[in-house]
């Protein structure tokens, strides 16, 4: 099989088990427990990290970006940058991809080892549908989690902004919040949920495919690992430019 | 004119190939009600595949499966969970779920059912006990040796009382003792529930002991361990040999030991 051709059987496969995934899962047993047992890994493990992400990440833009406006004498603007940049590109994409690094790899190898262990096997001949039980959790999961998850890193980028900015460019503290206020828009906010939506659903489908499609033992599963931190990484750039393009379109 | 008893699981003709690599060519058996089959060959002829196609998880490209008579060849993942309620698998390296107790896994397929948790607990510990491992009830299966995982793997699989079990080399890699108890377990099956079962392996030990002795009851009601004797000859004990995927024996252990083909014969004188 040529790279061409695995790439669209691949995208063909992992459509198909978030598609069966989707389908099963309003029958019995609906495996809630399962949902909440991801959401906690998934979003409770992923606070920190994102955290850390978010607030540094505000605080950084607010040192380069304050540089570049007391050129013009316009620091007064930083807020605005700031949360222009946090909320519309720098939380959504590197939460997703803290999230990527962080839970993607950890689904692929997890399922992964599952694979090579016979486990999946072992759950497919105890009556229990893989798709139900182990896909659809992490797919519910990280679609949820992950806008939650974004809300959260673009406050702390605000809020590593701020401190930047008062403290060390001596920036109002009022005249920061009020640009930063003003930066909001509608099409922001919406924007903020879908894209990490988007996202989520990326990080799961990929993680799960590259985990189920695990083959060649130990090795195997640290190569599954590797390609879906690496596959969901590009996908979640790519998304972005054309969800951002779709938004842009849409203000 | 009774009807002729429908076998627990039958082969017809059933192909089985990876693009050009063929595992398994035109193979036919059948396992009666009550019988074990065991399953023989080196490695990499397919024995295991052969489980994996009862239970519906690979499909074959041609040839028919039945299942207590029950064509099941191109049953769907949904249909087929009904068929595989009747077959307990006892996997290799036992295939216990690691982040599940030994609790939780013995107790999986009831607890999916959603059955009440003080019959789940009941079915547990009986079953823990028929392996002897119901001190082990609130380990991790990380903190079991192989042998008692294999244990395990064999209590999960009988919950729910399947009259079909499949055993995929169960006591690959045991030390003796070990693999003779498992042994043991399945002639208990075989014997004392009257359980069908398919026993891959390529142990000549296992083959030894399975096809020369039994369990039965006593007068006293207990269970005992005897020979197979000139008074009593086992007949629910039954042979199938594999070769590059082909069946080149099925017969009984007689037929087998007396067998002249030269690849059974260097198998038999293997160990």
């Amino acid at each position: 099989m040529n790279k061409v051709v695995e790439a669209v059987y691949e995208v063909q496969e992992a459509s198909l088990m978030a598609g069966r995934a989707f389908a099963r899962s309003f029958s019995r047993p609906l495996y809630l427990r399962e949902v909440i047992v991801q959401m906690d890994l998934i979003g409770v493990g992923s606070l920190l990290i994102v955290s850390m992400t978010g607030l540094f990440t505000g605080g950084i833009l607010s040192l380069q970006s304050a540089k570049v406006l007391t050129t013009f004498g316009a620091t007064s603007q930083t807020g605005l940058l700031v949360m222009t940049s946090m909320v519309r590109e720098m939380g959504p994409v590197l939460a997703a991809l803290m999230l990527a690094g962080r839970v993607g790899s950890a689904i692929a190898a997890e399922l992964g080892s599952m694979i090579v262990s016979e486990q999946v096997d072992a759950m497919r001949a105890l009556g229990t549908d893989p798709l139900k039980k182990l896909v659809w959790p992490r797919m519910i999961a990280l679609v949820v989690m992950a806008p939650v998850l974004t809300i959260i890193a673009d406050f702390l980028g605000a809020l590593g902004g701020w401190a930047v900015s008062s403290q060390l460019m001596h920036v109002a503290s009022s005249v920061y919040i009020s640009s930063a206020k003003e930066a909001l828009t509608y099409n922001d906010i919406i924007g903020g949920f879908i894209k990490p939506m988007v996202f989520g659903f990326i990080i799961a489908v990929v993680g799960c495919r590259a985990g189920l499609r695990t083959h060649g033992g130990t090795v195997g599963v640290g190569r599954s690992t590797t390609q879906a931190v690496v596959t969901s990484d590009i996908l979640i750039i790519v998304a972005d430019f054309f969800l951002s393009r779709l938004i842009l379109a849409f203000s | 004119m009774t009807a002729a008893p429908k076998s627990a699981i039958e082969f017809q003709d059933v192909t089985l190939a990876y693009e050009d690599r063929v595992i398994l060519n035109r193979v036919s058996f059948t396992v009666a009600h009550g019988e074990t089959k065991i399953v023989m060959g080196g490695s990499g002829t397919g024995k295991s595949t052969i489980l994996k196609l009862v239970l519906g998880l690979i499909k074959p490209n041609s040839g028919r499966i039945l299942i207590d008579g029950e064509d099941v060849t191109d049953y769907s993942d949904r249909k087929l969970g009904n068929v595989r309620q009747k077959i307990g698998m006892i996997f290799q390296e036992g295939a216990l779920f690691d982040s599940l107790s030994v609790y939780q896994n013995v107790g999986y397929r009831l607890t999916e059912k959603s059955v009440p948790e003080h019959q789940i607990e009941e079915s547990v510990r009986r079953m823990l006990r028929f392996v002897n491992m119901e001190e082990a009830i609130g380990l991790m299966p990380s903190e079991l040796s192989g042998g008692m995982r294999r244990r395990v793997g064999i209590a999960r699989a009988l919950v729910g009382k399947p009259k079909l079990i499949l055993f995929d080399e169960p006591t690959a890699g045991l030390d003796p003792p070990t693999a003779r108890t498992i042994c043991e377990l399945a002639m208990k099956l075989r014997d004392l529930e009257e359980v069908s079962s398919i026993f891959v392996t390529h142990r000549l030990d296992d083959i030894k002991i399975m096809s020369s002795a039994f369990f039965a009851y006593g007068e006293d009601g207990q269970v005992e361990f005897q020979r197979e004797d000139e008074r009593l000859c086992l007949i629910n004990t039954r042979f199938l040999m594999l070769k590059e995927g082909h069946v080149i024996f099925s017969g009984t252990d007689e037929e087998l030991w007396s067998s002249k083909d030269p690849y059974i014969q260097d198998f038999l004188r293997a160990d």
